[in-house]
């Protein structure tokens, strides 16, 4: 009865998502502040059903009632009770109600801590994320029903995807949905702004934290699906350029420039167009995105006509977003023009070669991501897109990009001159000279110099400019920080990426009993396998001894499991430090005692993902500057009543 | 409480939630877009200002910005509709009803419209017709009849038959693990339950599957069906000694005329085939015809992963070789030398693929951008000759 319950309430937060939209137009067009008014309730009424919904799905898995077919399908009652809670998403159904509800939950926050929005724009902002909502709502409720019941109540369930029996997986999609969610706010602002024929300052202005917000949480749910394919697929690989990757990395693109563009448009009033574009085109890729994902057109775009009522939703929804908000954007174009000139040696021109930049490096991934899925389903032949592609295209886009980021922040607004730059700079280029001489002694590797002499470039740059800021009168702002501290991160995960790329070294071998193997001075000796038994999977554990210029450092243990429905699994062992990290992952037994093992040897591994929770950092720092905080503007607004 | 109950408690929380917000309006902020603009203008002027004392503007373009300012803030407002001053005004109860009745009877409507109709409601129809009935009426039957009476243990085997028979997998083995729990004594059931294992794993008599074998064994040694299946499981566990003589003792259990009779002679040929003479050694040829592309230069760090695995089964490769495509010669010949284990020969395998994977990284799991060709299924005791082109 409980799962009715839950699928009622689903039912009823889409009959609030209805009102959520009809209503408040309602009292818009007839002049009814109680009507308009209603938004806010029936949001926060929405978010509760779905709450409510999920909760009970979430029992479901946990009292293990096999009657849903959701839970059959992806628990057991071996499942430890962790992976029972992360369950819940870990397949299609679960993950898009957690999608309707983390956009219930961001709606909610924009409703709750938009206070000094004036109250038509944020209705119409919630009206806007109300429309959203019902797309998901009903996506859920007629093609993917989490609360499906079976006919024959099966006495076992399956197993959720041992993949996914992980603490990563527990918490990364999680993140990286807010991450991908939270794109609908700055798409839900300028949509509102066109439909209602102003934009405006209020738009420019409180959008932007949202938007730095959201990028925070895309930029650490990336990060943390990358730690995860690392330690977990065994392959020792952080990013593979998989579509499933990329699905996140293209609205990642647009959302660093969003942030950039829309910094300009709130202080200088340049760029709407573009802004306006990229908050649109932003939240219509973190759809693509999500829905690439999870519609199993990735795995096989057969699976997309497999299914063709989820398939023809997923096509409708995307062409009503996309569609509807592009026309509006054309009906609104002339609200868009600015006359505010700026020179070509600018501050504001800086940001805009950034922005091309970033915008240009997304379509080269678009292009390899969706270009063969495209000719697959048009039945014009299979074509293999992979790092090649990326590594020749992308990587180029992006030198020049980095090299403009930090020289931005130095440029001043609207005009600049040459000299000026070059005296302020000239100092900062002799020391990234001289650093980089030194660097030419260490390695003869033209990636790393190059990647090496990207770190000195962005690093020294900051510096400076934080040691500037900080002689000037007056402490600088939290964004300021937030800035300086994104821009190291990603220095900083450059350098990481290079390095492990070009001096990783694999060793796929076979290893005898007390055979020992050397790899950068480290000596892997091979100890032998134990077996274990766990609750839901059993398997061999290989016993590696690490010894360091003679002294042993650790010992590692990596797994070959067995799950109790017949699934294998390698599980990595990974000797981690900032420096280095080892990583060994079991093979098959080859006989007497000799087994297969891959061995990895990869230097400054751990400095990708320490730059991009520098950047996830930069951002948070910088979304809750001051000039954005209610406390600020209550000070300010009682400043302003005592002057005046 | 019943579900009805639980749900008329719903609509009632949704509807005094929906009237109350009605009747007491959230107040609006004090601000309107009107002010909200002049205020933010005055800050950006501020922000202007502390730019200029910064340096990070020049102060001839001060004064201009400034004035973009003023000019960006006299278009804003010049764009407001006056759309601020909504009215307060009262509800009438007509339309307050009108809402309520839209709240409950499309949560209704809705639950309903989406809501599966139970199967069972098709079963007069079926029962009216003089046909025998099909299988999938025989399931539809079975279903309805063990809603009434659910610890029949024979009518959940039949249905676990049925649902088997039609390619449902999920249900047959569901059907059978209740039959198992109401009575795991009946050896027809404990087969066709191990039969219906096997088949879902890839014909892997492995784990559950043979469990429930010896299980049958251990209530009836005789039972030829339930011998026929542990000479299976021992041949996947590579004992053919056993399997040929759990086998011989099936075939003489069975009466002259019965219909298993040959696939068992000829299984116990093939084996005595295998065990009598010195195990044929095969191979599998591979021609790889390379693209005018892949032949450039910066391929030549590349690999060729070219292996042979299971038509069905296992993915894993039974026999590999990875050359760099520097080293490639053009032919790749695959032998039980290149056996990745030695319990599972390439001569041991019958159906297989060939399959040649161009990789950048050599990584033994397939890639993004990994090329790869697979041959249609070839069996390897034909000592085969593929022919594959990569492009």
């Amino acid at each position: 009865m409980l799962v009715e319950i839950g699928h009622f309430a689903l039912v009823l937060a889409l009959v609030f998502a209805l009102l959520q939209v009809s209503l408040p137009i309602l009292g818009m067009v007839k002049n009814n502040v109680a009507l308009a008014q209603l938004a806010k309730p029936l949001l926060w009424g929405q978010f509760f059903w779905i709450i409510v919904s999920f909760a009970v799905l979430m029992n479901a898995f946990v009292v293990d009632d096999f009657s849903v077919k959701y839970v059959a399908n992806n628990s057991n009652t071996d499942l430890p009770s962790m992976f029972k809670i992360s369950a819940v998403w870990g397949a299609h159904e679960g993950s898009l109600l957690l999608w309707a509800m983390i956009l219930a939950g961001w709606s909610v926050a924009v409703s709750l801590f938009s206070k000094r929005l004036p109250a038509e724009v944020l209705n119409h902002i919630l009206v806007v994320l109300g429309f959203i909502s019902i797309g998901f709502l009903l996506f859920l409720l007629i093609t993917s029903n989490p609360f499906e019941r079976l006919d024959i109540i099966p006495l076992q369930g399956r197993e959720l995807n041992p993949l996914l029996q992980d603490f990563g997986l527990i918490i990364h999609p999680p993140m990286l949905y807010m991450g991908y969610v939270g794109m609908a706010i700055p798409f839900a602002f300028v949509l509102s702004s066109l439909v209602r024929g102003q934009l405006d300052s209020t738009w420019l202005r409180w959008s932007r934290p949202w938007t730095l917000i959201a990028w925070a949480f895309l930029t650490f749910g990336i990060t943390l699906g990358s730690w995860w394919a690392y330690y977990e697929l065994g392959w020792g690989g952080w990013w593979f350029w998989d579509p499933v990757e990329n699905a996140s990395f293209m609205p990642w693109l647009v959302a660093t420039a969003l942030v950039h563009s829309l910094s300009v448009s709130e202080k200088r009033g340049a760029f709407k167009h573009w802004t306006v574009l990229l908050a649109i085109s932003g939240f219509s890729l973190s759809l693509l995105g999500t829905f690439l994902v999870r519609s199993g057109i990735l795995t096989s775009v057969h699976s997309f006509a497999s299914d063709p009522a989820r398939g023809l939703f997923i096509l409708i929804f995307l062409v009503i977003v996309i569609g509807g908000s592009l026309t509006l954007y054309a009906w609104r174009a002339n609200l868009m023009r600015s006359s505010n000139s700026f020179a070509p040696l600018s501050r504001e021109s800086g940001l805009l070669i950034n922005n091309i930049l970033l915008v240009a490096a997304m379509l080269s991934v678009f292009l390899g991501t969706l270009y063969p899925l495209l000719l697959d389903s048009l039945g014009l032949g299979k074509i293999s897109v992979g790092p090649p592609y990326f590594d020749a295209v992308f990587v180029p886009i992006m030198i020049p990009a980095v090299l403009v980021m930090v020289i931005g922040p130095f440029l001043r607004w609207k005009k600049d001159n040459t000299s000026r730059v070059f005296g302020l700079l000239k100092t900062v280029w002799i020391g990234v000279a001289a650093l980089f001489l030194v660097a030419l002694f260490l390695t003869d590797n033209i990636f790393v110099l190059l990647a090496v002499f990207l770190f000195i470039w962005i690093v020294l740059h900051s510096l400076v400019l934080l040691t500037q800021r900080l002689q000037q009168k007056g402490r600088p702002s939290s964004a300021f920080f937030g800035m300086i501290l994104a821009h190291i991160g990603i220095a900083v995960f450059v350098l990481g990426a290079t390095v492990t790329t070009q001096h990783g070294i694999e060793k796929d071998l076979k290893m005898e009993l007390n055979e020992t193997i050397d790899i950068k001075g480290y000596q892997f000796t091979f100890k032998g396998v134990d077996n274990f038994n766990y609750e839901n999977y059993q398997g061999h554990k290989g016993i590696i001894e690490v010894a360091y210029a003679g002294e042993k450092i650790a010992t590692l243990k990596p797994e070959k499991r067995q799950y109790v429905t017949g699934m294998p699994m390698t599980e990595a062992a990974i000797d981690p430090s900032l420096y280095r990290d080892l990583y060994v992952a079991l093979g098959e037994s080859l006989g007497d005692d000799a087994w297969s093992l891959r061995l990895y040897y990869k230097p400054l591994i751990r400095l990708i993902w320490l730059g991009g929770i520098l950047i996830a950092l930069g951002a948070l720092l910088a979304a809750f500057d001051k000039r954005y905080r209610l406390s600020f503007q209550r000070t300010a607004a009682r400043r302003s009543r005592v002057e005046s | 409480m019943s579900m009805i109950m639980w749900f008329v408690l719903m609509i009632a929380v949704s509807t005094v939630w929906l009237v109350w917000f009605l009747k007491n309006p959230l107040k609006s902020n004090l601000f309107n877009l009107e002010k909200s603009n002049v205020a933010l203008g005055k800050q950006r002027q501020a922000e202007l200002e502390q730019d200029l004392r910064q340096n990070l503007i020049d102060e001839s373009e001060f004064n201009q910005a400034k004035q973009e300012i003023t000019q960006t803030l006299a278009i804003e407002l010049n764009q407001a509709t006056g759309a601020d001053t909504l009215a307060q005004k009262n509800i009438p109860l007509w339309s307050i009803g009108l809402m309520v009745a839209f709240l409950v009877v499309a949560s209704l409507g809705i639950y309903q419209l989406l809501t599966p109709q139970p199967k069972a409601e098709l079963i007069p129809q079926i029962v009216e017709q003089s046909e025998p009935p099909s299988l999938k009426q025989s399931m539809a039957e079975l279903k309805q009849y063990l809603l009434e009476k659910p610890d029949d243990f024979e009518a959940w085997q039949t249905l676990g038959l049925v649902s088997f028979e039609l390619g449902e997998m999920e249900d047959s083995l569901s059907a059978y693990e209740r039959s198992y729990q109401l009575n795991s004594k009946n050896v027809s059931m404990l087969v066709e339950y191990a039969s219906a294992i096997a088949t879902s794993q890839n014909d892997q008599f492995v784990g559950r599957a043979s469990m429930l074998v010896r299980e049958a064994l251990e209530i009836n040694p005789n039972a030829p069906d339930a011998l026929y299946l542990a000479g299976l499981v021992a041949a996947n566990a590579g004992q053919f000694d056993l399997a040929k003589k759990v086998w011989q003792r099936a075939l003489s259990l069975l009466p002259q005329d019965h219909p298993d009779r040959p696939i068992l002679e000829d299984i116990l040929v093939e084996l005595a085939q295998i065990q009598g003479e010195e195990t044929p050694q095969y191979q599998v040829t591979i021609n790889i015809d390379l693209s005018e592309r892949l032949r450039q230069a910066e391929f030549n760090e590349h690999y060729l992963m070219v292996y042979i695995k299971a038509a069905q089964g296992r993915p894993m490769p039974i026999a590999i070789q990875k050359i760099k495509l520097k080293d490639f010669s053009g032919k790749v010949t695959l032998t039980d030398e290149n056996s990745v284990m030695p319990s599972r020969k390439l001569s041991q395998s019958t159906q297989v693929l060939a399959v040649v994977r161009l990789s950048q990284s050599g990584a033994a799991m397939k890639q993004a951008g990994d090329i790869q060709v697979l041959s249609s299924v070839i069996n390897v005791r034909d000592n085969p000759t593929v022919d594959l082109q990569v492009e």
